[in-house]
């Protein structure tokens, strides 16, 4: 007969708990006593009814916390174990539902919950729908109003796109494989932009398909971004969850699937306004700019060499008239050009005359009043300038 | 030559729009020769016409996938209790 440790027997306990596959998943029924929260947020607490008790605890509180209070009656999830360290059973509770919730709903608690932390519903890997789809698939009953609201609304706001229907059932035994069939067979063709589940307004358990892991699945490995409108809006399935992109009603889901035409014409012809105006503008700078040049030309008179050669250039890309405008203007700039020369200040120089600054505020010197001894001064004269000082 | 007339005509509204956008920015970003302008002017003027082209008088399509057969049998006998989905 072996004798063994405490602790042997705790991890035997533990490891027979841990292996049943009832206590692994289980909803209990009861009143919840004895709260309390440690300082890193985990819940203590007991539930019990008129004659047993079941020690909890839930490590990762989450808005579910909520329900818990001494004296609510509760349906707690979770499996059981023992805690070791001080031999004792108990709960290791993950969801909180109010006592008396269905049993449709605490299956898609559990579900829900699972597939949460599985990381189906990540907000980070929702992705962005194509801004110009060309086929749109359509997982829906084919008899029905939903493919219609959904054909008419794209049909007013963007009718370029092709939908493809993939039909289903979307109720009953088989509807969750159906649907996940029909969303795998759009898969496949390759060239579906964008994929919009959806199903009319029903009861929790005529949407139930939409609850399956199979269909969460089937929309999670969708390639092309989904959108799903289920039900009415207050019916949040879980394949709202996984979906891309969730829409209140049918509708609402082609209306995000295709861009509004009317906006996208409205901006085409603000494009076009646009581009009008820019090409007015360009053509009137550059008409400037032959002007000028043809000022230019006018006021230069002739020239010798690879300037004249350019000069010839112009002239030939110049209209004729152009050219006849520049001969006639050319000797009345002639003259005016030797005007000009005559009050350029060099030429002045060239007489004989100096220009005087002050060298400390480059002031000009005009009368002896502006300068006294030893003022340093400085001298321009016609090829050049010197420094001087007053003595 | 990617701006031949023959195929700018066959763009797609989405390829012709992208375009127009881009034809647009070049034009603004200014600096180019009076040529270049003019062509862009024109090859915008254009990419807005088939996008009118595509929005107007379009129909839409519906295709349905074909199931096989066996699929279509299991989806004919659960017809009648989904009819009003």
């Amino acid at each position: 007969m072996a004798v063994y440790t405490v602790s042997q027997v705790a991890e035997y306990l533990r490891d027979s708990l841990e292996s049943d596959r009832f206590l692994a998943d289980l909803w209990v029924n009861g009143e919840v006593s004895n709260l309390s929260r440690s300082a890193a947020g985990h819940f203590y607490f007991t539930i019990k009814d008129s004659e047993s008790q079941l020690r909890c605890v839930m490590f990762r509180p989450t808005r579910e916390a909520d329900r818990l209070w001494d004296g609510a009656s509760v349906i707690v999830h979770g499996r059981i174990s023992i805690y070791p360290v001080r031999g004792e059973l108990q709960m290791y509770v993950d969801l909180v539902q109010p006592a008396g919730t269905g049993e449709l709903h605490l299956r898609l608690e559990r579900l829900k919950a699972r597939l949460e932390e599985e990381g189906l519903f990540e907000p980070t890997r929702k992705r962005n729908l194509p801004p110009f789809p060309n086929k749109i698939g359509v997982v829906t009953s084919p008899s029905g109003a939903v493919l219609h609201d959904i054909a008419t609304v794209v049909q007013r706001r963007y009718p370029l796109v092709e939908l493809v229907v993939s039909p289903t059932s979307v109720q009953g035994e088989q509807a969750a494989l159906d649907i996940s069939d029909a969303l795998n067979e759009l898969n496949r063709l390759q060239e579906i932009d964008v994929i919009i589940v959806a199903r009319g307004g029903g009861s929790l358990e005529e949407l139930w398909a939409f609850n399956e892991e199979t269909v969460a699945r089937a929309i999670y490995a969708s390639h092309a971004p989904v959108v799903s409108a289920v039900g009415h809006e207050t019916d949040v399935t879980i394949a709202d969850l996984v979906a891309d992109l969730r829409a209140p009603t049918p509708s609402a889901a082609a209306e995000m699937a295709v861009p509004d035409m009317s906006l996208l014409l409205g901006q085409v012809k603000e494009w076009q306004r646009d581009i009008l105006a820019i090409a007015r503008r360009l053509w009137f700078e550059k008409q400037r700019d032959v002007d000028s040049l043809v000022q230019r030309l006018a006021s230069r008179g002739p020239q010798v060499g690879d300037k004249q050669q350019r000069l010839d250039e112009l002239t030939q890309s110049l209209s004729k008239s152009l050219w006849v405008t520049l001969n006639l203007s050319r000797e009345r700039f002639q003259g005016l050009e030797q005007q000009l020369h005559a009050l350029d200040p060099k030429s002045v120089l060239e007489r004989g005359y100096a220009i005087v600054q002050r060298s400390d505020q480059g002031a000009l010197v005009r009368s002896v009043g502006q300068v006294g001894k030893d003022d340093e001064l400085n001298v321009r004269v016609s090829d050049g300038s010197f420094n001087a000082r007053v003595s | 030559m990617e701006n031949q007339p023959s195929k700018i005509e066959h763009l797609s509204f989405e390829e012709a729009f992208v375009k127009l956008d881009e034809t647009v920015r070049s034009l603004e970003a200014g600096g180019a020769t009076l040529e270049e302008a003019t062509r862009l002017f024109e090859e915008g003027m254009r990419l807005a016409r088939i996008c009118h082209q595509h929005l107007s008088a379009t129909e839409l399509k519906i295709t349905h996938l074909q199931r096989s057969f066996g699929e279509q049998m299991t989806l004919l006998n659960k017809a009648e209790p989904e009819a009003d989905a």
